[in-house]
């Protein structure tokens, strides 16, 4: 099955009166508020580290030229921080791809477990919530700030496992949060209960129809009842009416039936989910992200791009093989066209709480469980920020001297206005928030 | 109003207006002198009519409640002689009171009278909440391949060399084994001699044997890696597809971090059906190892999963409607589905939206067909019709399969199509009012089946159906035994059985732990099981007799009921039989649960006791108390044994005539305490447990305690009567006389006439229901 010939994804519909919430709890969607500019924050993950030559901006400060990897991002180059030298410290047990993982958001260690990775000693979760998270419970704690959902974890073709490398988003301590990889999951979780409501009113004539009939069938005195199922029916109906006035949702179609969760189907999903994302934004089902691009370790196959081999293995190949060096530049370059993608999304999009466009109100945040692959380091991880929304001064090639990433987490919170002293391992907190503004 | 009221209004005048009806006694005196007495109507109508209606059947804001009850002629002369007119008691003579007392009897205030006044019929009623997730998952398991298990006994476990946190890579076994319940700490160490100690893996599989509907909360603890799955989908169905991740586990702690820890999750199952479970397990090189199974029932306690809810052979998954729904109307003791609340409505919109979400993996393999085939439409199409013939319970007409198939139209995907469609039948009254339309064999196989199953007719019933093989009750009984094999008819006797004894309302018994140190909520889970077990037994024995239920004079403990109550255990395993006191216990109405439930915290209720005599055991009548009085202990004088404090409050005239019947059957278990233990003192004096007891005929009975209770119960015909009364109704959710006036006597003396076999009554108390008419008198013996 051709995968391109479908239709665009993103019809958006106005909302038909059908598809109003039937079943309740949906009364607070969306409606009109008084607005304070909204903050968002997506943080997306790529696997097995960057490829540092083509990758790291040339320059310093205002002054810098993108290399090929950012290339795709151009467009957006004075919206952007690239952050080079900010580390991933947390030592302790577990291998680098599970800490590189699984400490990435958290900034804390993982605990002692019965996971065993390609070194190191078997470990378990992150023994701490991660900064997506904590946002989230900062955002959901104000009413001001608060949404139906909160965050969204997203994922694209993320390990059919639950383990450290699979897992970088965390409520708390030995609580991590399972990405949605499946778009017509994500839809369901976003609009199920509204296209149910459709559903459900697209049979209530035949239900009345169906009524009248039986009634002719029974006890004049048995008559009572059916009418009282006809009066409930009408009820159930006018509610769902009265709710039509207070809500303004722009539901998206269904994602076409027949994409199977498969790798080669990798550039669909992720436009899938891409789309699915930018709407429950738009519609302020949530204002935090988290979008996993397979795992930490991840083997994605990019045929799509000439490429048979699979990610992690390609990454460990030595600097020497250029062959396979360009091929990781591709595979990151692809990954850029996919934020590319995204950014464009958001800024395309008019901002629903206000001024501009919704990328001036989002930060995404494109992160990777290493700094470069074969080395497995965790030091220079390739940090770059577009948007807007926080406060940080844009269009800068940063350079840090070995500072650890639990102070561009508390930066990050800081741009909510989550003014946090320290997060994750404290000891890794010394500084304070990186100054970004 | 009742007279229970009128006779507090009247209490009431009598004190505080003592002079005043003195002083209008003169001119009453005439009329009560005159030699010629009124008849009882020209009394009624002269005296009482303006108070109690025409027909007694009340007046608006003066006497509103109908005059209706089952107290003898005797007792309502008496009464009026003393207590009417309320404005003037005493008024007028015994003889115009016997003679209005007569008339008020034969015209409107006896069963009889109320029978033939406003003939009951037989109503039209939605499913109840059991009968429609009986029928929902009935109808969504039709698809499915696969079968449940009856035969409990543990899990097998197949244990491993060591397949680290990866189980999707098999490595050779070097056990496999049946455990009993899942509850192992094996320290440091291996699971058996000479295999390694520091990595191993676990897997048991088998089935949950579920006794009772509801929401079960199930706890997994251990310091290494486990999944618990209870009732997943299929292995190797297309919805089993993402669950190596553990995405479909119940329970998830694959992942350890060096310390124990417990998971909880929750399935809310229907009883009496048994579901998949699974259990995986890992150790690596974390420094110990331990893993323990436990579950919450409905009301229960925690405790390891017994072994007799654990089966060693897998059963298919069984969907179950989970959604809330809004309890049925109880008001005439049973539950029937005679009232449409937006609620309900809502709640089966939502019921059918789960049941299509449970569908929607599953709706090309049941269909036949794949999501590319050219006959997808076709085949979609078909398997509706079908899903809509087993929901409606019987072949669909024209207009309806027009009206179903009306939502595949150009416009809409096939998806949405049937989706919709599910949604349709699932929401229509076809569905939700089973047996209305013609009155022909599909009619009585559903019948049948809601009497028998609380659900849908099986292929074997609805072939009979349409081979008009279920004419004659004959024919219909022979497929009552059959479908009285299947474990669905046991639940529902269960559930009658619960019903009858109240057993879910003791699952929220407490007592004072100082007056009863030990009588925790596991001790209440033992009993409850103890008696299920014991009911059970009875029923499902040969004979099926009535009346061991009432006699009997063993109790089933195991050893924590054995300890609390003092008594010997004999040799064995799991709950025993042991034999009690004969001159004291009599099957469930001295079970201690029973007798728990009935009881305050701290003390024992003869009210309550009697009262659950009198209406569940004796099928006797009685109204609301016309006033609501706490039972407040301290404000009794100190001295007081319970018997005591319960005669002074249920003194007054407006009490006893409730109370009459109430006080005698509750004191006659004085002689056991509050959680069911034998007593010789209540407050330092030697317990009374000997009354007088006025029966239904108005016969006396004297008796000397509980046992004499049960005798009366299981001999005579009111308590005989008052069974078959509760279990036809508790089955059918119509009234007997519904069916006639003299269906309840002729099912009684056919139960008498078979040795009080309770099986066999049930099965004609389906055929009845099924074919709508009384059954025919029993000429032969019955079969056995």
């Amino acid at each position: 099955m051709s995968l391109h010939s479908r239709r665009h994804f993103l019809r958006n519909l106005g909302l038909s009166a059908a598809a109003l919430p039937l079943l309740g709890g949906l009364t607070s969607l969306g409606a009109a508020e008084p607005v304070a500019s909204r903050q968002r924050i997506i943080f997306v993950f790529s696997p097995n580290g960057t490829v540092p030559t083509e990758f790291w901006p040339e320059g310093e400060g205002s002054n810098f030229k993108l290399k090929r990897i950012l290339q795709p991002l151009a467009p957006f180059k004075d919206r952007m921080l690239t952050l080079k030298g900010v580390n991933n410290f947390v030592r302790g047990d577990g291998d680098s791809h599970m800490r590189g993982m699984s400490c990435l958001l958290t900034g804390i260690e993982l605990f002692p477990g019965n996971i065993m990775g390609g070194g190191g000693q078997p470990a378990g979760w992150a023994s701490g919530p991660s900064i997506d998270q904590e946002i989230r419970k900062f955002l959901q704690a104000n009413p001001a700030t608060k949404t139906r959902m909160g965050s969204l974890e997203l994922g694209v073709a993320v390990g059919n496992r639950a383990d450290p490398w699979t897992r970088w988003s965390y409520v708390g301590a030995n609580q991590p949060v399972a990405p949605i990889s499946n778009p017509y999951d994500l839809f369901d979780k976003l609009y199920g209960q509204m296209k149910e409501s459709e559903s459900m009113v697209s049979v209530l004539d035949g239900l009345r129809s169906d009524l009248a009939t039986v009634a002719r069938s029974v006890d004049a005195k048995d008559r009572a009842l059916l009418d009282q199922h006809t009066t409930a029916l009408r009820e159930l109906e006018r509610n769902m009416k009265e709710q039509q006035t207070a809500v303004v949702l722009q539901v998206p179609a269904a994602p076409a039936v027949g994409v199977m969760l498969e790798n080669d189907n990798i550039p669909v999903i992720t436009k899938l989910q891409t789309d699915l994302l930018v709407s429950a934004f738009q519609n302020d089902l949530a204002r935090v992200s988290t979008f996993q691009f397979t795992n930490s370790v991840g083997g994605a196959r990019m045929k799509w791009i000439g490429i048979e081999e699979g990610h992690h293995a390609l990454s460990h190949d030595p600097d020497l093989n250029t062959g396979s060096l360009e091929k990781l530049t591709k595979i990151n370059v692809w990954f850029a066209e996919q934020i590319a993608y995204l950014a464009k999304r958001l800024q395309e999009t008019p901002e629903p709480s206000g001024q501009g466009s919704m990328l001036d109100h989002t930060t995404i945040v494109w992160t990777n469980e290493l700094g470069k692959g074969n080395s497995h380091a965790l030091e220079d991880i390739p940090w770059v920020l577009i948007g807007g929304g926080l406060g940080f001064k844009t269009s800068r090639a940063l350079k840090f001297g070995k500072v650890a990433h639990n102070r561009l987490h508390l930066a990050l919170a800081h741009g909510f206005g989550h003014k946090l002293e320290t997060f994750g391992n404290p000891a890794l907190c010394k500084g304070g928030p990186l100054a970004l503004s | 109003m009742p007279f229970a009221r009128l006779l507090k209004i009247g209490a009431a005048l009598m004190a505080v207006g003592a002079v005043a009806v003195g002083a209008r006694q003169g001119q009453r005196y005439y009329k009560k002198n005159l030699a010629d007495p009124r008849s009882g109507e020209a009394v009624y109508r002269a005296e009482c009519q303006r108070c109690h209606g025409s027909m007694g059947q009340g007046v608006a804001g003066n006497s509103d409640e109908p005059l209706v009850g089952e107290k003898s002629i005797p007792f309502l002369a008496k009464y009026i002689a003393r207590e009417m007119p309320e404005d003037d008691p005493g008024a007028l003579s015994l003889a115009e009171a016997t003679a209005s007392a007569e008339y008020i009897h034969q015209a409107f205030y006896s069963a009889e009278a109320r029978a033939r006044n406003n003939p009951p019929r037989l109503e039209l009623a939605h499913l109840t909440e059991r009968q429609y997730r009986e029928s929902m998952t009935d109808l969504l398991g039709a698809f499915r391949r696969g079968s449940g298990v009856t035969e409990a006994g543990g899990l097998v476990g197949v244990y491993r060399e060591s397949l680290g946190n990866d189980n999707t890579k098999g490595k050779k076994s070097f056990n496999e084994r049946r455990d009993a319940v899942i509850d192992f700490d094996f320290g440091k160490g291996a699971p058996e001699k000479g295999t390694n100690a520091q990595e191993f893996s676990i897997s048991w599989a088998g089935s949950l044997l579920v006794p009772d509907t509801g929401e079960y909360d199930f706890r997994v603890t251990t310091p290494n890696g486990a999944r618990l799955y209870v009732n997943p989908p299929n292995r190797g169905s297309t919805e089993e597809r993402r669950e190596s991740g553990g995405e479909n586990a119940t329970i998830d702690l694959w992942v350890s971090s060096g310390m124990v820890r417990a998971g909880q999750g929750k399935a809310f199952l229907l009883g009496g059906r048994s579901y998949p479970l699974r259990v995986e397990f890992f150790k690596f090189k974390d420094k110990t190892a331990s893993l323990k199974l436990e579950w919450r029932p409905p009301g229960g306690a925690w405790t390891v999963i017994p072994t007799e809810n654990l089966a060693p052979q897998a059963s298919a998954r069984v969907d179950v409607i989970s959604v809330p729904m809004p309890p049925d109307d109880a008001s005439m003791g049973y539950e029937r589905g005679v009232s449409v609340s937006r609620e309900w409505t809502e709640a089966v919109a939502k019921g059918a939206l789960q049941a299509a979400a449970l569908l929607a993996p599953r709706l090309h393999e049941y269909a036949g067909t794949t999501a590319t085939a050219a006959d997808r439409p076709a085949k979609l199409k078909t398997f509706i019709l079908r899903f809509a013939q087993l929901a409606y319970r019987r072949p669909l007409t024209e207009v309806q399969q027009a009206e179903i198939l009306k939502v595949f139209t150009p416009g809409i995907t096939e998806e949405v199509a049937t989706k919709r469609a599910i949604l349709h039948i699932l929401s229509s009254p076809y569905f939700l009012y089973p047996a209305t339309g013609v009155q022909d064999d599909y009619a009585v196989a559903a019948r049948l089946a809601l009497v028998m199953w609380d659900s849908l007719p099986d292929d074997i019933l609805t072939q009979a159906a349409a081979q008009g093989a279920l004419r004659t009750p004959e024919q219909v009984r022979t497929h009552a035994a059959r479908m009285q094999k299947d474990p669905r008819a046991k639940a529902k006797l269960r559930d009658f059985l619960h019903h009858w004894l109240h057993v879910e309302e003791g699952s929220e018994v407490a007592k004072d732990q100082l007056a009863y140190p030990g009588f925790d909520q596991g001790l209440v889970m033992d009993l409850r099981t103890s008696l299920d077990r014991f009911t059970e037994s009875v029923v499902w024995s040969p004979a099926s007799d009535y009346r061991q239920l009432l006699l009997s004079d063993t109790i089933l403990m195991n050893e924590r009921l054995a300890q609390f109550y003092g008594q010997k255990l004999p040799e064995g395993h799991g709950y025993r039989p042991v034999k009690m006191d004969a001159e004291q216990r009599a099957g469930v109405l001295t079970h201690p649960y029973v007798l728990a439930t009935f009881s305050y915290t701290k003390s024992t209720s003869p009210i309550h006791r009697g009262v659950f005599v009198t209406r569940n055991i004796l099928g006797r009548m009685l109204k609301p108390p016309p006033m609501a009085i706490a039972f407040m202990d301290d404000k009794f004088d100190p001295s007081f044994t319970m018997r005591e404090k319960v005669t002074e409050l249920t003194a007054k005239p407006a009490c006893q005539s409730c109370h009459v019947t109430i006080n005698p059957l509750g004191f006659s278990f004085e002689r056991f305490d509050a959680v069911g233990r034998v007593r010789e003192t209540d407050n330092a004096k030697p317990v009374n447990a000997a009354s007088e007891y006025t029966a239904a005929d108005g016969s006396v009975l004297v008796l000397k305690g509980a046992r004499d209770v049960a005798l009366h119960a299981a001999e005579s015909a009111a308590g005989q009567t008052g069974f078959v009364r509760n279990l036809f109704q508790s089955l059918v959710k119509q009234s007997t006389a519904a069916y006639s006036p003299a269906l309840l006597e002729q099912l009684t003396n056919r139960f008498r006439q078979d040795q009080l076999n309770v099986r066999n009554l049930a099965l004609e108390v389906a055929v009845v229901a099924a074919l709508g008419a009384p059954p025919p008198p029993i000429t032969v013996a019955p079969q056995r």
